[in-house]
């Protein structure tokens, strides 16, 4: 049975409808990730499992229990905001155990349990200190004591590492991962930062205008998004998305797609997908090619992949130090391949590109969902 | 030639200074210049004023002056000085400061952190109290303050000031919580804190800023009234502007313009206190809550 499930949960100010039936389900000890574009409605969510905004309809439980009519701070549940939200007036440890002071724990257990969320987010000699004397870093790691110190069943976070510098943010990453796997501990993660929700989640929904377009495991997003708008959401840098057509040359499907020399377009044979295919022949359709797929021929996976080469002029290129990112002209677009840092592409130059053609998506051209 | 161009610049720099200060020193002398004559006339006996020089220093420093203003001179008949009025008007001051401040303070909570259908009605109407001149208020306030039987008292007055500052100090404190941060609020009902403990707990202890100026702005607009204490309390219960008038307007005997300068100079003691007190959050507090003086 599902720990958190979320039911057909709606929500509108007025007539402006922001969630539409958003149905989630999770178990006990899941990493839950709600990622999209600012104004999809994932903090509303988040604010309305907290309690902090009323449903519209739809019923939201936790453990078999319906959270309908619970007040948040009786929800055993808890949040860490984006903007830290300490308390500016009082030391760390004040701020940690306002919670439990205010559910009427007594003073000698307080204590107890500041000190050993302290001891566990190594912040021992901090506790003295007023929020204003602490660095960012420092903040986020108070916040998220004054959620652990609680021992809630819930644990919210609210895009809480976006305040933090590149650096930190990953470090911080790492922390809340381990803590994660540590504690066992069930979390709703809202982001729109998708390296985020790659990283650390067991679970993602993916939303846009309300809606929750995919819900699944990470690698179910990754490898078989179910439209354009998660496709290209989801990774970095993101996946190409060209127009290109379905043929047949010679009994075998293939996408036809422009290049910059108008006489010869590329041909990519279809080895996945073929029979929901079929009935797309002489159509248009979107071809989604993730850059990783698209490599120089001496690093191209031929043990796993069907390798398809073709040769290509390189518009430009951007060597990351890892990688070199080579771009190129398909369909009309820019499109990016992933090549080894000395595949010796050059600008303004042909070069020879392998395509991993086991791993190409197709979209419909029209509605932008996943032909399979 | 760029060592002489920096040494003109250095020296016009200097020529800019100096003109800047002489001005700044010209018109806080004339500024200061009043007060000054009140401070050396208080200081002087009667005979030593009638020699005619307002701006001469005393010959012969004298405190009896001060002494008679605070406990013996005469207002009307009553000859016991302006101390009692002194009290009339702190009793009056700090009750009716707190009262508003704190409900200024809890108006502008509601306003912002607990929206209700409707707030910016209230908050607008709230905002009329502040363009209503005092004397359209006189007749009907006498009325109510007649029918809680409390006309010619202290508490009376304490109500005036409390009705009447209220819609600034809604101000002050709504433009204040307005920039307060939602996510703190939102934090504290997770915590489980209720509504009080909230207002209490959390918003003021972070209102310091706005608490010192809107004490500051309560403090010298109900010490400095005249209008409603003159209206509203009268003989024993008047607030020290009003004695003050009394005093000064006392038509036995010879004017003791030193007695009155005392007297005077005291009446605006505290207002002056308050700011060098507080004066420094004065400026900070209007920034930080963005809000018109």
């Amino acid at each position: 049975m599902s720990f958190l499930n979320i039911e057909n949960v709606n929500k509108h100010y007025f007539d402006v409808e922001v969630l539409k039936s958003i149905n989630i389900e999770i178990n006990k000890g899941d990493f839950l990730v709600l990622v999209g574009p600012s104004g999809c409605g994932k903090s509303t969510l988040l604010n309305m499992i907290a309690g902090l905004d009323e449903i519209s309809g739809g019923d939201i439980s936790i453990d078999g229990q319906s959270m309908a009519g619970v007040h948040p701070s009786k929800r055993d549940i808890a949040m860490v905001f984006q903007s830290y939200a300490l308390y500016p007036n009082m030391s760390v440890a004040k701020n940690i155990s306002f919670g439990l002071e205010m559910r009427k724990v007594p003073k000698v257990e307080r204590d107890k349990a500041v000190q050993k969320v302290a001891k566990m987010l190594q912040m021992e000699q901090l506790l003295d200190r007023k929020p204003s004397q602490l660095s960012g870093g420092q903040r986020q790691r108070v916040a998220m004591g004054r959620a652990l110190v609680r021992e809630p069943r819930v644990f919210l976070f609210d895009e809480p590492l976006s305040n933090l510098d590149a650096k930190l943010r990953v470090d911080m990453r790492t922390e809340i991962k381990q803590l994660h796997q540590r504690l066992g501990a069930t979390i709703v993660y809202v982001t729109h930062d998708q390296i985020e929700a790659m990283t650390l989640a067991t679970k993602i929904a993916v939303m846009n205008a309300g809606i929750v377009q995919q819900f699944g495991s990470p690698e179910e997003i990754y490898d078989n998004p179910v439209n354009t708008f998660v496709a290209g959401f989801m990774g970095s840098p993101s996946m190409n998305l060209i127009q290109a057509k379905v043929c047949k040359v010679e009994d075998k499907l293939c996408f036809e797609v422009a290049t910059a020399d108008q006489d010869r377009p590329l041909l990519l044979p279809i080895e996945r997908d073929q029979q929901a295919l079929v009935s797309y022949l002489n159509r248009n359709v979107t071809l989604g090619l993730r850059p990783e797929t698209i490599t120089d021929p001496g690093s191209a996976n031929r043990s796993e992949g069907q390798i398809h080469e073709a040769d290509l002029m390189v518009k430009v290129t951007e060597p990351t130090g890892a990688d070199m990112f080579v771009v190129t002209q398909l369909g009309g677009t820019e499109v990016v391949a992933r090549m080894r840092s000395r595949c010796g592409a050059l600008a303004g130059q042909s070069c020879r590109f392998a395509f991993d053609v086991s791993r190409n998506l197709a979209f419909d051209g029209d509605t932008g969902d996943r032909i399979q | 030639m760029s060592a002489s161009s920096q040494d003109n610049a250095l020296r016009s720099g200097i020529a800019w200074r100096v003109l800047i200060y002489s001005v700044l020193i010209v018109t806080a002398v004339i500024y200061l210049a009043p007060l000054f004559v009140m401070l050396v006339t208080s200081l002087k006996s009667l005979e030593e004023i009638r020699m005619g020089n307002m701006m001469a220093l005393p010959l012969q420093i004298t405190f009896e002056p001060w002494l008679k203003a605070w406990g013996s001179a005469c207002l009307g008949l009553d000859c016991n000085g302006i101390s009692g009025y002194f009290w009339n008007s702190l009793k009056i001051t700090v009750p009716a400061v707190a009262i508003g401040t704190l409900l200024g303070a809890f108006n502008g909570y509601v306003l912002t952190k607990w929206r209700f259908r409707g707030h910016q009605w209230v908050f607008g109407m709230m905002l009329f109290a502040c363009f209503i001149p005092f004397q359209i208020v006189l007749l009907p306030m006498s009325q109510v303050l007649g029918w809680l039987g409390l006309a010619n008292t202290t508490s009376g007055l304490v109500l005036v000031h409390v009705v009447y500052g209220l819609g600034f100090t809604t101000l002050f404190f709504r433009n204040f919580y307005e920039a307060f941060p939602d996510e703190l609020i939102r934090a504290s009902v997770m915590d489980g804190a209720g509504f009080f403990t909230i207002f209490g707990r959390i918003l003021l202890p972070n209102s310091g800023p706005i608490i010192v100026v809107t004490v500051i702005w309560q403090f010298t607009n109900i010490w400095n009234d005249f209008l409603f204490g003159a209206s509203f309390a009268s003989g024993d219960t008047a607030p020290i502007t009003v004695a003050l008038n009394n005093l000064v307007n006392s038509s036995t005997g010879v004017k003791e313009y030193n007695v009155h300068m005392a007297a005077a100079i005291t009446a605006a003691l505290p207002t002056l206190l308050v700011y060098v007190v507080a004066g420094r959050y004065f400026v900070r507090g209007l920034m930080a809550g963005s809000v018109k003086g």
